[in-house]
């Protein structure tokens, strides 16, 4: 503790902020274009214009005629496809959708409408693109210097073959990460951005695209979430599926963590009889697909499902109204009564997630050296200290970064929740019900039906944001935590 | 002494059995509705009055049934599953080896933004996703399905990379020596030593469409049952409107689905225990 904090004065005054460094970095990074571009000779300079000039006056000519269809793609598209949506990135669109009567063809028709949906997307796309072509015209004009240098101090400049060549050697990390980061880039990233900018709009029902527009509203939305006014109680209802989602993100881990852990000793321990038996009874509970088990369950449970008559016929239900435990007599309200469905969703999750956890556990348990066990013994530990100080950390050292991921999973758990409380519970909470939130939501159901039935874009990517900015903090503790705790020594 | 031990023993035993009936009971019920004669669920008694066949039947060869078009919905999800197991595991292969076994200088921040990624609730992006799709006329067709499961598919290269780490640097330094470039590496020396992380790979990737449920109902919204995946066409079974008359025929839908699946994850089991903790040693 006292030598990391030590390390991290001295360490301090070296470093300037991080954001400090990356505009520094990149205004060196120009300064070296622009040096190149004016040292450089005339086909350097050239190349600036026309990118492939340079490769084809050192005989690179196929890929100077390549980086020259790459420019002209880029400089047709930017401005011909995307500039008509990147113009209109300020307003977002100002015509909105009418029908007017066409004398031409007798008909009321569409007039040339603006999306504003549309806008945004072909907009921030069209920026991207924008800064790829500038990243990709300073890199251009940087290694046409570089080439010419290599040329005029005789040293060897790469032919096409090579380069070629090239891309299943020292230059193999491109050709593998070009497509997957293709995919992330179109797929991933380009819409977060377009949902995080919704997040500043005024995207709801009222503003639905093609018949209507929206447009830019800063942080309005932020301010419905944290304070309460009139007409929105999203502020109430926020601080309630937060305070539910983070208590269910960590019982839910733990209690199957070491659900699993335990029945997998249990089962593993040298007194038990017929291990493959047990485990396969376990095993079975997961081969039935999470999403069948979890309908499924939920009929099971339902106020007029089998449990509630067995439980009915066996007296229970009486029993439990007699002390007040449930509101009518009639049945268990073991889905929809918040009392009941929060604690049942958790041992559901525990049905379900328990034997993974179990098998992961017992690859684990197989593996811990058994001299450490038999020493343990030797010196007189009994089995909970071995399980204590030898089990557990081992377990935890194997399995602790992906205890971080799985808190993070069940922060995003949408399928365990969903499948529970879709059409079976429904909030008696008026002022929950306002913000179309109810008790067992999650922060991502709440974002799911908020979309899905309420066409609540706005809301919906704030609240995407706020599960962003959770998980973050929660991952950035975690990692310091087991930096410190670095134990990878201890058992190798 | 003895006597305790004994009593200690079946108390093991029983406290075991007492769990693996909990754990099995809803299984045995799903099955004996399955086979139950009534539509609905039973609410009644937890054995059925009478035993028949005719879900599978109605299951199996459904007609034109509106609601129940099973054999359409697994051949979907097959083909689904199929394509993205390929391009993705190629994916997820093909980035944890740029970044476990190569050095170059956009690694680092490309791992930064990969786990900032990560932390996004997965669906917040699909609503602009389906947006582009609908633009690319891409919405119900299985082709924009296998899309969105495989195109991110890079970023989750985490355990297959903890697993390359693993393999011993010098049979690398070894073949570079003799001559081989990075490809021949990749292909003749890093994939043959990694079959369990290949395996899991592969059949996590082949199994998440088979799970999915939020993705495929927000690309798959025209409501025509011949379109579905498995998972969304058998949650329709049980909405409120359809479920008196689907709820046998969801669970017989249920035992057919879980009999290839199950099969795939014991073989994946295996493995995936191999690939955790061989993955996580170096993290």
């Amino acid at each position: 503790m006292e030598r990391s904090k030590a390390i991290k004065q001295a360490a301090v005054p070296a470093k300037r902020p991080g954001l400090v460094r990356f505009f520094a970095s990149i205004g060196q990074y120009i300064a070296g274009v622009c040096r190149d571009f004016m040292e450089g000779d005339l086909w350097v300079k050239l190349s600036a214009l026309l990118w492939g000039s340079s490769c084809a006056a050192r005989g690179q000519y196929v890929k100077g005629a390549l980086l020259t269809v790459l420019e002209a793609v880029l400089a047709y598209f930017i401005p011909v496809v995307f500039w008509p949506y990147m113009s209109k990135l300020n307003t977002l669109g100002t015509v909105q959708q009418q029908r007017v009567y066409n004398p031409d063809t007798r008909q009321n028709e569409f007039n040339d409408y603006d999306n504003s949906f549309l806008i945004m997307l072909f907009g921030v796309i069209g920026c991207v693109l924008l800064l790829i072509a500038v990243v990709l015209w300073l890199r251009n004009i940087r290694a046409a210097r570089a080439v010419e240098v290599r040329a005029k101090e005789g040293k060897h400049v790469n032919s096409f073959r090579e380069d070629l060549t090239d891309c299943f050697g020292v230059k193999f990390h491109r050709t593998l990460l070009t497509l997957p980061v293709l995919g992330v880039a179109c797929f991933t990233i380009i819409p977060l951005i377009v949902m995080i900018l919704i997040a500043f709009t005024n995207y709801d029902r009222n503003h639905l695209v093609p018949a209507k527009l929206f447009t830019w509203v800063g942080m309005g939305n932020f301010e419905l979430l944290f304070n309460m006014t009139a007409d929105s109680t999203f502020a109430y209802a926020f601080g309630r599926v937060l305070a539910w989602t983070m208590i269910w993100a960590v019982l839910a881990t733990f209690t199957c963590y070491f659900g699993g852990i335990l029945l997998a000793m249990f089962i593993n321990n040298k007194k038990t009889r017929g291990k493959k038996f047990w485990r396969t009874c376990f095993m079975v509970a997961i081969a039935v697909p999470q999403f069948v088990s979890l309908l499924l369950v939920r009929n099971f449970f339902a106020d007029a499902g089998i449990v509630n008559t067995l439980c009915k016929n066996a007296g229970l239900t009486d029993w439990l109204y007699s002390i007040g435990a449930i509101p009518t007599a009639n049945y268990i309200p073991f889905l929809t009564h918040p009392a009941w469905a929060r604690p049942m969703i958790i041992l559901i999750n525990i049905w379900v997630g328990v034997p993974y956890q179990m098998l992961i556990a017992t690859g684990i348990l197989m593996n811990i050296p058994n001299e450490l066990l038999e020493s343990a013994r030797i010196d007189g530990a009994n089995a909970w200290q071995s399980f204590k100080s030898i089990t557990m950390p081992y377990i935890l050292f194997i399995t602790g970064p992906s205890l971080v991921n799985s808190i993070v999973g069940n922060i995003n758990n949408f399928n365990v929740i969903y499948l529970l409380s879709k059409d079976v519970y429904t909030t008696s909470d008026q002022l929950m019900a306002n913000a179309n939130a109810n008790e067992v939501d999650l922060l991502v159901t709440w974002l799911y039906r908020l979309t899905q039935d309420q066409s609540n874009y706005k809301m919906a990517s704030v609240i995407g944001i706020l599960v962003f900015i959770v998980c973050a903090i929660l991952t950035l503790l975690a990692f310091n935590r087991m930096i410190k705790g670095d134990k990878e020594e201890n058992f190798q | 002494m003895k006597t305790a031990k004994v009593f200690r023993q079946i108390g093991r035993h029983l406290v075991l059995l007492f769990l693996a009936c909990l754990w099995l009971v809803p299984i045995l019920w799903l099955v004996v509705t399955s086979f139950g004669v009534d539509k609905g669920p039973n609410l009644s008694t937890f054995f059925p009055a009478a035993y028949t066949l005719d879900h599978y039947k109605a299951i199996l060869f459904p007609g034109s049934d509106t609601v129940s078009q099973f054999p359409r919905w697994f051949l979907n999800t097959f083909t689904i599953a199929v394509f993205t197991c390929i391009i993705s595991s190629m994916f997820v292969l093909m980035v944890a080896y740029a970044m476990s076994c190569m050095r170059f200088k956009a690694r680092k921040p490309l791992m930064n933004i990969a786990i900032i990624m990560n932390l996004f609730p997965g669906f917040l992006s699909m609503i602009a996703v389906y947006f582009i799709m609908k633009n690319l006329n891409l919405t119900n067709s299985m082709t924009g399905m296998v899309i969105v499961y495989s195109a991110g598919a890079g970023l989750g290269y985490l355990i297959a990379k903890g697993f390359f780490d693993t393999i011993s640097k010098s049979l690398r330094e070894a073949a570079y020596l003799e001559g081989a470039n990075e490809f021949t590496v990749f292909w003749k020396i890093i994939i043959p030593l990694s079959k369990p992380i290949i395996v899991y790979t592969v059949i996590n990737s082949f199994l998440a469409p088979w799970m999915d449920f939020i993705f495929a109902s927000i690309m798959l919204n025209s409501g025509v049952s011949a379109q579905k995946t498995v998972a969304l066409g058998l949650f329709a079974m049980v909405d409120k409107v359809n479920r008196n008359n689907y709820f046998a025929q969801f669970c017989a839908g249920g035992v057919i689905v879980s009999i290839p699946i199950s099969v795939l994850f014991i073989i994946m089991q295996k493995f995936y225990v191999e690939g955790i903790t061989g993955g996580s040693v170096k993290g």
